[in-house]
Order: C-alpha cells, then structure tokens, then sequence
C-alpha cells in the first residue's frame, strides 16, 4: 500500500471519528433517573404517573429533545420499598442521572441527606412539607405541588365554608382524618390540628391498616366520635373502599362529608367507589383530565383522543407535567449555556417564578429559600360521576400574606 | 461438631479444630482474601449490595440461633430489628452518643425487651408461640408509629424519618490530609493486632487455642498485609486514597468505611455463634429444640435456656438493627414491618435452619437475588420510552414470580436448603467416584 494511499485512510478515519464524536457531544443523551411504584402498595395510582413520565420522555425525543438532546431516562419499579430505592438510586447515580423523580414519601425523605451530599435536583410525587426544606436538610428537593399539610388546609378551610353557610357552628364540625398508615399518610396530621385549634374544629385521627378489606370498625371509632366530615389521605383504592364503607355505614350520604387529598381524588376513585362517590369532595393541585385546559392538549395528542386521556387518569397528566418541569429546568440551564450539573439545575429551578403548565398546576414559583411551588389548589367535587370544580382557587400564600 | 467418617484425629486439638479439613482451610484463605479485596474490586453499588447482604446474615445469624437451634419460632424478627435501629439512631442521632457505645447499647436493649418477649415459650410451643411473637411485632410497630418521643418531635425536630448523621465511621478524607498521623495510628494498629496474637497464644490453653490456630495465622497475616498496603499507599505522594477506591469519591467513601466496620462485626458474629453451639449453653439450645422433655430429664432449666435463646438471638438482631441505622441516611418503621419478619424466615429456611453457614447464604440469596432479576428486567426493558411502558407492566410481576419460583426449586431440590445443597455437592466430590 502506498504511503499516500495510507495517509488518505488515516486521515478520513480520524475525520469521521472526529465527527462521530461531535455528533456524540451534540446529542449526548441527559440521563434522568426515576422510580416507581407499580407492584407496590401505591401502585393503583404510581402504574398511570410512570406512564406518564415516560410518555413525556418519549413525545419530547420525538419533538427533537431538549436543544437537540435526547432524555434517557433511567428508570424501575421499586414496589414501595425504602431500601430498594436507595439501591436504585445509588445505581441510577453512579450510571450518570443529573436529576431524579421520585415517588414515596417514606424513601423520599430517606434519601433527602444523599440527594443532598450527591447534589441532584429531585422531584418528589410525594408533597410531604417535610421535604421542604431548601436551607436545611433538603436543599435539592423541590415540591410541584401544594404540600399534602396545605392540601388539608385547604379542604378544611372549604368545608368550614360550607359548614357555616349551612347555617352549623365551627364547634360542631368534627373531622376524621383516615390516613395510610405510613410517613405519607401522618404527614398533614399536624396542620389538620393547626386548623382545627385556631378554628375551634374538632380533628380525630385515624389509621387505615394496610391491606385491610373492611373499615367498619374504623369507621364505628369515627362514628364514636361523632364525626360530620371524612377526609382522607390514602391513594385510590382504599379511599374508595372506605367511602363504600361509609355508605353502608351511615346509611344516608347526607349524614356527612366526604373528602379526598390529591392522591385518592382521581377518576379510578369514583370508579371503584361508583355511587358512593357521588359528591366526594377532592382537593386536586393537578386539574382533572375531565376539566378542560390548554396543558391537556399536548398529552391528549400523544394518546389519541380525549377518552384515551380520561382512561389514562390524571395522574398521568400528573406525571407527565412533573417530568415536564425537570425538563423547562434543564432546557433553561442549557440556554444559559451553563453546564449541566446538579447545582446549576438547582439554581435554574430557583430561578423559575410563574413558569406556566398550560393549567395544569398553578403557576410554578421556586425561590432559593422556599421550594413549594405553590400553595394553592381548587377543590374539585364528583357530580354525576364526573370531577368538576367545586370552589375558586383557594391560595394559602395570599391568605397567609406571605410572599 | 461431628467430623465426616474418613477423618482421623490423632490428639485433642485436632478433634477440637473449627475447620478440620485442608480444603476448609484454603477456602478460609480464599474467603479472607475476597473480603479484603472486595472493595476495591467493586462498584459502590455492588459493595452497598455487599453491605447489605452482611446487614441480613447477621440478622439472620441471630435469628437462626432461635428458630434453627432452639427451635422457637419467631415472628417478631422486624420488631427487634426497629428497637435495636432506632435504639442506635436515637442515641447517635439526639445524644450524640458515639457510635460504638450506642450500637452495643441498642443491641443490649433488644435483648431486654426480647428476653420479655420470650417469657411466653415457658408455655407457648411451635405455631402458638409465633403467633405470640407476631404481638412483639405489632406493639413495637405501634409504639414506634404512635408514641411521641420516638415518631414525632424531639428537640423540636421531627423524628418521622430519623436521620442519622453519616460519615461517622471512618473519615476518609480525614486519612488523606493527615497522612502521617494516620499512617502512625495504623503502625499502632498493626501492633495491637501482633500483641494480642501472641498473648492469645501464649496465654491460652494449647488445645483451647489450636481450635483456632490456622485461622488466626491466617486471618492475622491477611489483615498486617492489608494495613502494610494501606501505609504504602499513604506514604506515596503520588497516589491517593481517592484513587485506591474506584469512581465516585462521595458514594464510594461511606460505603468503603462502613464495609471496613460491618464486616468485621459479621466475623466476630458468625464465629461467635459458630463456637456458641460448641459450649453447654449451644447444646442446651439443641436439646431443647430436639426434644425439650428429654431436656427437661437431664437437667437442662428449660425455661431459663429459653429466654437466654431469646436474649441471644435478640442482641445478635438488634446488633443488625444498629447495622441497619448506620447504613442508611434515615430510617423509619416501613423498613421494619411484618415482611421484614417473615423475609427473614425465608432466608433461614432456604439457607439452612441449624446452621450459621446457611444464614449466610440465604441472606446472600434473598438480597441479591432480587437485584440480579431487577438488573436483568431493567436490561430487557432498556430505556426506549415505548418498550419501557410495554415491560412495565409485566416485568415488575415477572421478577416477583420468578424470585419465587426460585425459592421454591431450591426448596424442592434440598429441603435442607443451600447449606446442604453445598455439602451434598462437596460430598459427591469427595467420595468420587462412589455413591457413598
């Protein structure tokens, strides 16, 4: 071979090498790591948010990435279990995941310090206040939704409404609070009776057992008590359980009012509990597929149609709005042309101040010192089988006068 | 610990050795060397595994000496697990008590309370007894999910999820800057290490201590190499420690330190439950689980050995327990629930119940195991969106099935469980090429 002919070669090697290794930089994937609950206790309404997480990833790729940059997410089943999300997210980590998405609030809270000593932006679905704390233990964790202790604020504050426009005193009311019996369900307690001590409300807390196939005798201590007004802070299947229960119980649904936090008020709610649904009131940061806004239009392409979307619930527009604003972060730090390191992505969130979901969620806002991105809700009710919006905007930020 | 037929022992100490055979004893060589290879070996991610799995045996260890020795069966595994984490945690965590002092500390209080908890086998047997375990598991569970001091606010911080300070058993980057101060405490190590080797050997009886000569020589030997090597890379300007460990500096470190703590502490836990059945409290234990009437005949206070077995049991997994509150960054009572319990059951059961090694392995197997399936079930659905919403719906179930499906063959092959899969398997090469 001729040294000419050879030189040719070596050059065109290195040439399309170098090429191959800009294109590479180009499209060089961002690792996004995640885990789910799909054959776990919480798996009813974790299987629909997977889906929708990785449905985002998959109509971002196709719409050619962030700036050019395909999304590889990284993701597994974790069945609820604390240690096999600390094993995931050591892996997910160490295989190069700059941001991740949780899911519980027990293994959330049990990797805030290592998100932190790791310095990845996590997003939790658990809105547990004890995740905020951007200062403190938690600087990486950011809530996309209103808190679940703000979330019984604001169902209480509603249903005192209602309560006095009836005509009935506040030291009549009397809440029971049904809780998944775990960090997750504890988690409103405290502001459930911060509410009910400033406002003269009576609250009893009561544990749902885990896996349990009847709540009469929970419902008889409730009924012990004295009880007008159910809230419950459980995910679907066994809200829906104890709302049957409670029909059969108290025989007449206008011997009190039943009430969801966001994680039972969803549409497989009413179809598991079907009639006993009827007027369940539910707090929901994330607007029901039913209601109709500009955010659904993106996911309602993606899935064929409206029904496609009502059947994918909304906790896949839950899912899909949270991986949404991960990427809106991740997009922004690249258009600053910072590199993508945990630390930039974290100033790029706290940087974000009403970064709009299409009505999805209220506006989002992260500030360096407060990582709730809002602290508002409606609260919705079930008519006809049928979530529609029962109150206004309800803003405990307004109401607090802070911010 | 009866020899195999074709084993002769010509004078006491022989017959008293831990590990009679030569080919024991390389094995030994060959265990000691991967335990002190390993980390720089693997991943933080496989040692963390690794850590785990040395978390479980040791739990499983404890247990075995209550349901497979004693033959009590207990259901109140997660229970004394929680009171010796949060026992740990809660010292370390609000009285900043150092770390030592609040592991033992935790595993003494889980033996109190399981001791209590034992009180019922004076005149609870089998399945009946269980179900009076399973109330130490309830109670402890409630009390941790209801009672204040424990779940719920301490010095005005909360106590949902106990966090507990990390980076507490060895400061690595300590070591790095203070090379030579480090490098002085290793030679006094080294030194304590040769000290009490000799007076163990020339204080002790001589048949007493050849039970253990060539593990010690061995075990000793190993451990002065490793802490030469250690010196070595200290006083070489170029290298530094962050390049002995692979990768990530930060993930790597903590799990490094607390493998350098765990595992020592599941050495002392398995040869100490191991010469625990060579002494008349371990034979104790064994009668009455063969036979606790004949027991009763020749002597052995049943009531008293019992509850003993319970103590021991429940400091060896409250011990696991404290284990379990340094690894993690938090702990809170969803790691401690009745699956835990029953978790723990299987792993003696396809380990080998009566049997130290068999814990081992089946903490080895039910820890891994799953990890290996979600690894695999993570390399099929890979990451392409549309096939990962296609296996998610199966693969998560399909894991689930196949680990039991694997706990069952191994359960159909050898009742025994894996301890006598690995002897059957031993035997087979030793008698080659007969039968028996």
């Amino acid at each position: 071979m001729s040294r000419k002919l050879l030189s040719f070669i070596l050059i065109l090697v290195l040439a399309l090498g170098m090429v191959g290794i800009s294109n590479a930089q180009d499209e060089e994937p961002i690792k996004v790591g995640a885990i789910f609950d799909l054959s776990g206790p919480t798996g009813d309404v974790g299987s629909p948010y997977a889906e929708g997480v990785i449905a985002y990833v998959d109509w971002r790729n196709e719409n050619g990435g962030i700036n050019g940059r395909p999304i590889e997410l990284i993701s597994q089943d974790y069945a609820y279990s604390v240690e096999t999300a600390e094993n995931l997210y050591t892996q997910f980590v160490e295989e190069g995941a700059v941001v991740f998405l949780g899911w519980g609030t027990g293994d959330s809270e049990a990797l805030r310090t290592r998100i932190a000593e790791d310095e990845v932006p996590f997003i939790s679905a658990s809105y547990s206040a004890n995740l905020n704390d951007p200062m403190g233990d938690a600087p990486y964790n950011f809530l996309i939704a209103t808190t679940y202790g703000d979330q019984m604020t604001i169902m209480m504050t509603h249903m005192l409404q209602e309560w006095e426009a009836a005509g009935n005193a506040a030291e009549d009311m009397k809440v029971a609070v049904f809780h998944h019996d775990s960090p997750f369900g504890t988690s409103p307690l405290p502001d459930a009776e911060a509410f009910a001590e400033s406002n003269g409300v009576e609250v009893l807390a009561v544990p749902m057992p885990r896996g349990a196939t009847d709540y009469t005798a929970e419902l008889q201590q409730a009924d012990d008590f004295g009880v007008t007004h159910i809230i419950v802070q459980n995910v679907s299947s066994p809200a829906a359980l104890l709302a049957a229960n409670a029909l059969d119980f108290f025989g007449d649904p206008e011997f009190y009012d039943f009430g969801c936090l966001n994680w039972c008020a969803d549409e497989l709610f009413v179809t598991l509990a079907g009639d006993a649904a009827e007027g369940a009131l539910g707090v929901i940061p994330f607007t029901p597929t039913t209601v109709e806004v500009d955010g659904q239009e993106a996911p309602r392409d993606y899935l064929g149609g409206q029904e496609e979307l009502e059947a994918a619930s909304l906790h896949f527009t839950q899912g899909w709005t949270a991986m949404s604003v991960m990427a809106e972060a991740i997009a922004r730090t690249l258009d600053n042309e910072m590199e993508l390191t945990g630390p930039n992505i974290r100033a790029t969130l706290e940087s974000m101040e009403g970064y709009e979901t299409g009505g999805i969620l209220a506006p989002v806002t992260f500030t360096p010192e407060d990582h709730r991105s809002t602290r508002a809700s409606r609260v919705y009710s079930v008519d006809d089988g049928v979530w529609v919006e029962a109150s206004d905007l309800i803003d405990l930020r307004a109401m607090d006068g802070d911010m | 610990m009866p020899s195999q037929s074709g084993i002769y022992h010509e004078d006491y100490a022989s017959d008293m050795q831990l590990r009679p055979t030569t080919m024991q004893r390389i094995r030994q060589i060959a265990i000691v060397a991967a335990v002190l290879l390993m980390p720089f070996i693997l991943g933080s991610n496989e040692l963390r595994i690794v850590n785990q799995v040395l978390i479980a045996a040791v739990g499983a260890v404890g247990l075995n000496i209550l349901t497979g020795y004693t033959g009590q069966i207990s259901l109140g595994q997660g229970a004394f697990l929680a009171i010796g984490a949060y026992g740990c945690g809660l010292m370390m965590a609000f009285f900043n008590v150092p770390w030592p002092i609040a592991l033992l500390l935790g595993a003494s209080i889980t033996a109190i309370i399981g001791g209590f908890f034992g009180l019922p086998s004076l005149r609870l047997k089998g399945l009946y007894l269980a179900v009076a375990t399973l109330s130490a598991q309830v109670i402890v569970e409630w009390v941790i999910k209801r009672w204040d001091p424990i779940d719920g606010e301490l010095d005005g911080r909360t106590t949902d999820a106990l966090n507990i300070p990390s980076n507490l058993l060895v400061n690595w980057q300590w070591v790095d800057a203070n090379r030579w101060l480090a490098t002085v405490g290793i030679v006094i190590l080294i030194g304590a290490v040769l000290w009490v080797t000799w007076r163990l050997q020339s204080n002790f009886q001589r048949d007493r201590f050849m039970a253990y000569r060539y593990l010690l020589y061995v075990v000793v030997g190993l451990i002065v190499v490793f802490l030469s090597g250690l010196i070595v890379i200290l006083q070489t300007p170029m290298l530094s420690l962050q390049d002995v460990f692979t990768e990530d500096w930060r993930l790597n470190g903590n799990e490094y330190a607390f493998y350098c703590f765990a595992m020592p502490v599941t050495i002392l836990v398995i040869m100490a439950a191991t010469n625990l059945f060579r002494t008349h409290i371990g034979r104790a234990f064994i009668a009455i689980r063969d036979q606790d009437i004949a027991a009763e005949v020749m002597g052995v206070n049943i009531f008293r050995y019992k509850v003993l077995s319970f103590m021991v049991s429940s400091f060896i997994v409250g011990l696991a327990g404290g284990m379990l509150a340094l690894h993690s960054t938090a702990i809170s009572f969803e790691r401690f629930t009745i699956e835990v319990s029953i978790e723990y059951l299987a792993m003696i059961i396809i380990g080998g119940l009566g049997s130290v090694s068999g814990s081992v392995y089946g903490a080895a197997f039910i820890v891994i195991l799953p990890e290996l399936l979600r690894t695999l079930g993570r390399t099929i659905a890979g990451t392409d969106p549309a096939s990962l919403s296609q296996f998610n719906r199966i693969l998560p179930f399909a894991q689930q099935g196949v680990f039991g499906a694997a706990i069952l063959i191994t359960l159909i092959v050898e009742s025994g469980g894996i301890r006598k899969i690995w002897q059957n398997t031993k035997d087979y090469f030793r008698l080659w090429p007969f039968e028996y």
